[in-house]
């Protein structure tokens, strides 16, 4: 019998569904953060806000990726919906210390299928994950960094305003 | 053609003259592209069975099911559904490209 379904799809299916669900996350991360980047404008944190938007822009950049490596890998790849995004914070630092939870968040499920499609021998999947996970090390250490601010200059408002001027894309 | 997996209602054939598999589901056999049936599992994978036994989200415990890009139709019940769920999970497993045990199957 031929290898049919092999021919046309070069990964597991059980891989494919932990990578849409995936998809699933960064959709969601790129919304959360659209959310955050609106409450930061709101509030006249300026530099925070542009830190958002372009950190939701980058979640869908890797929503993207995988959406494109399911499709190249013969898979289909699922279209997100994306439900219950919080746009009620209290201050500056509960902001980034939801998008430092969130990105942990996607770290674990990462790893996640990476242990996955390691013990199912998908190596394509595996090595595909390489790069997301160094990519995550980068944003929980860059969130991070901005959270170790709120400890070095405070929290009263003149501290909240001269953290958003420290806050640059990238930082 | 060869036959992949029988569940109790359904049958999945993969043909061995050209790229296509079978599924023979009784009334009659659907033949589908290997995109196809990776829509057919996506479709009965995201069926939520439990609102079958729950009157306020699914009245009559059945289901639509449209396969091959709307080609074919079809109402299926609770039972029907279950057994459909299974051919996808072991079909898939039997086909080597699913983490399932295919040796589990048998």
């Amino acid at each position: 019998m031929k290898d049919i379904a092999r021919q046309q799809m070069s990964i597991k299916v059980s891989s494919m569904d932990l990578l849409n669900n995936q998809i699933k996350l960064e959709a969601h991360a790129s919304a959360t953060y659209l959310a955050m980047a609106s409450w930061c404008d709101q509030n006249a944190y300026t530099n925070s806000a542009e830190f958002f938007y372009a950190q939701s822009a980058e979640e869908r950049d890797h929503m993207m990726k995988i959406f494109k490596f399911i499709a190249d890998s013969g898979g289909i790849a699922i279209s997100p919906t994306v439900e219950n995004i919080n746009h009620d914070f209290s201050n500056l630092e509960e902001v980034f210390e939801n998008a430092l939870d969130h990105e942990i968040m996607v770290t674990k499920s990462i790893h996640k299928i990476l242990a996955t499609a390691r013990n199912d021998q998908d190596y394509v999947v595996e090595n595909f994950l390489q790069w997301f996970v160094q990519e995550q090390l980068e944003e929980e250490k860059s969130l991070r960094n901005i959270l170790d601010l709120f400890e070095l200059m405070g929290r009263d408002g003149i501290a909240l305003k001269l953290i958003d001027e420290r806050i640059t894309r990238g930082e | 053609m060869t036959s992949v997996y029988q569940s109790k209602f359904y049958t999945l054939y993969q043909s061995n003259t050209d790229r296509y598999f079978y599924i023979d589901f009784g009334q009659k056999v659907v033949k589908l592209s290997f995109c196809q049936l990776l829509a057919l599992r996506q479709k009965v994978n995201s069926i939520a069975i439990e609102t079958h036994f729950d009157a306020d989200l699914n009245k009559h415990g059945f289901e639509l099911l449209m396969l091959c890009n709307k080609e074919h139709l079809f109402l299926l019940n609770t039972l029907e559904i279950l057994d459909l769920k299974n051919l996808v999970c072991y079909g898939f497993a039997l086909l080597g490209i699913s983490s399932e045990n295919a040796k589990a199957v048998y």
